[in-house]
């Protein structure tokens, strides 16, 4: 009984973290500018997500090591030192984007500006990092995050038409933009699959101590949960779609993309949509802050751990402040967020090959996950994954400049 | 040497043609943008009208799409070749225009004065011509 409460919730707070201002700012661009065309994108993300994080899942209940722990081990720190760097710094960047994110949310309801708002988020996050526990962090944010649900309730309510959704779940060519579009399905894929939730699902595996003996509830969480987070993505891209296409409104501000749930909600829509961008903006940075938390102690082999004393981990503790000193910094300097998002994106997608490489040893590796080794699809799948990563590393630049 | 001659000519063609396709393209990329504020700003005003959106929050949102519209303007006089053109010269003048009725609906929000946003609502230049 109680593994299947642990599920269901484990499944329903998959959504806190998953939809954040990556996500909900690509899906509202795409749909403002290619209407249903892009679902395929989101669709094609979320697979390649929830093969990923059940890997990244399955690997730290065998192994009791999270992923960043067992690169460093397996493959040494002089490989550790790039993949590291690079994702401490997407995690600063997105961080910064999230709390730009939110800090835009409190602006809409309040009508202050949100320069404003930027240092009481960075503490509110800090204070969340410094007394919750990994349980209310994880199921606290994630069941405030259901809100974001209301995208999925717009798109109902708009009716859209089920063959012209099933339809754009198979890739076309757009008539207008091109460019654009294929770096609007790249960005997707890159504000979907962010590095950081894959290290964080796995230390999130060893903090919650799941065991092998519940090795389906890793898998059922990580494919039901990517799927559920998934759908709210989609809700946003149809009813931006349905809403902001039609009326030639392409999103270059959350000012814009807010008007989308103006039909389904009237005179809620604006409040509901800040509240949704708040609360998932805000997820995200306490999970991107302790995530780099993680990561820098488990490469060291310090303490970590958002069960223990903050006293008893000093190093966790100082990475994450330091992150959220840094991401702070760069909100209040100046970047302007949604442009921050899209460059986070571009730079998250450059390094995946380097992020998805690693799993094709550990996962074949019985000292890692025992018995329980990649079969020849698992195997297929994650060869085709990093020749995919690496060919959108090499067209997310040139794309970012002619397209972004 | 009549060779030489005839590829120089045809590269100087074909720069000169990448060049007017630029132009065209980012014309008609600023043309779009400018398009998509108008019709923002429109559904703005039309949901304070409706009592869809707040004052504040509509204020805040009219604030923005100016700023939006004032950093394509500033995109679109940074090329002097841009402005030269007969279309870029337009399009420059809409969306000085653009700029003023939007700064108009913002004062216009700020007193509550529906009577004088529909107004200026009426005189907006830009807007897409086959918005519903």
């Amino acid at each position: 009984m109680s593994a299947i409460f642990d599920l269901v919730l484990g499944i329903i707070t998959s959504i806190g973290g998953f939809v954040e201002v990556g996500s909900i700012s690509t899906a509202a661009q795409a749909g403002s500018e290619f209407g249903f065309q892009l679902l395929w994108a989101i669709a094609l993300a979320a697979v390649i997500l929830a093969l990923l994080v059940e890997m990244s899942g399955r690997l730290a209940v065998l192994s009791r090591r999270s992923l960043a722990a067992a690169i460093r081990e397996r493959f040494g720190i002089h490989f550790q030192v790039i993949p590291l760097l690079a994702e401490l710094a997407i995690d600063v960047l997105l961080l910064a984007a999230e709390i730009g994110g939110a800090a835009i949310a409190v602006k809409l309801l309040t009508g202050i500006g949100y320069q404003w708002w930027v240092l009481p988020i960075a503490i509110a996050i800090w204070l969340a990092l410094w007394h919750c526990s990994f349980a209310i962090i994880e199921d606290g944010i994630g069941l405030l995050g259901l809100v974001t649900l209301c995208f999925v309730v717009s798109a109902w309510r708009l009716a859209p038409d089920v063959g012209d959704l099933a339809a754009s779940l198979i890739p076309t060519a757009p008539d207008h933009h091109r460019t654009r579009y294929a770096f609007l399905a790249v960005s997707i894929v890159g504000a979907t699959v962010s590095p950081y939730l894959l290290n964080f699902y796995s230390s999130g595996v060893i903090e919650e101590k799941l065991t092998a003996g519940k090795l389906w509830v890793n898998t059922t969480t990580a494919y039901a949960g990517t799927w559920f987070g998934s759908l709210v993505s989609m809700g946003v891209l149809i009813t931006s779609a349905m809403v902001l296409e039609p009326r030639h409104i392409r999103v270059e501000s959350y000012e814009q993309a807010s008007l989308m749930l103006v039909p389904a909600f009237g005179r809620w829509a604006t409040s509901l949509f800040a509240v949704a961008l708040g609360i998932g903006c805000f997820g995200a940075a306490v999970e991107i802050a302790l995530n780099a938390g993680y990561v820098f102690a488990q490469v060291l082999g310090a303490p970590w751990g958002a069960n223990k004393p903050r006293g008893d981990a000093p190093r966790f503790a100082r990475a994450f402040t330091l992150v959220l000193v840094g991401a702070v910094a760069i909100v209040v300097a100046g970047f302007d967020p949604l442009r921050l998002t899209m460059i986070s994106v571009a730079l998250t997608v450059m390094v995946m090959p380097v992020i998805v490489l690693p799993f094709l040893v550990l996962m074949n590796d019985p000292k890692y996950v025992k018995d329980h080794t990649s079969g020849a699809i698992g195997n297929g799948c994650l060869a085709a994954l990093t020749i995919l990563a690496a060919l959108l590393a090499l067209v997310v630049v040139p794309l970012e400049i002619l397209g972004g | 040497m009549r060779y030489r001659l005839g590829c120089v000519g045809l590269l100087i063609a074909v720069v000169a043609l990448t060049g007017c396709v630029r132009q065209d393209t980012r014309l008609l990329q600023h043309a779009e943008a400018f398009e998509s504020l108008a019709a923002t700003t429109k559904v703005i005003v039309e949901a304070w009208l409706s009592g869809n959106l707040s004052g504040t929050f509509t204020r805040t949102a009219l604030e923005q799409t100016h700023a939006l519209i004032e950093r394509e303007r500033t995109a679109l006089a940074g090329s002097p070749r841009q402005l030269i053109d007969s279309r870029g010269a337009r399009l420059s003048r809409e969306a000085e225009a653009l700029s003023r009725v939007t700064a108009a609906l913002i004062a216009d929000v700020r007193e509550a004065d529906a009577g004088s946003s529909r107004q200026h609502l009426s005189a907006l230049p830009m807007q897409p011509s086959s918005s519903p």
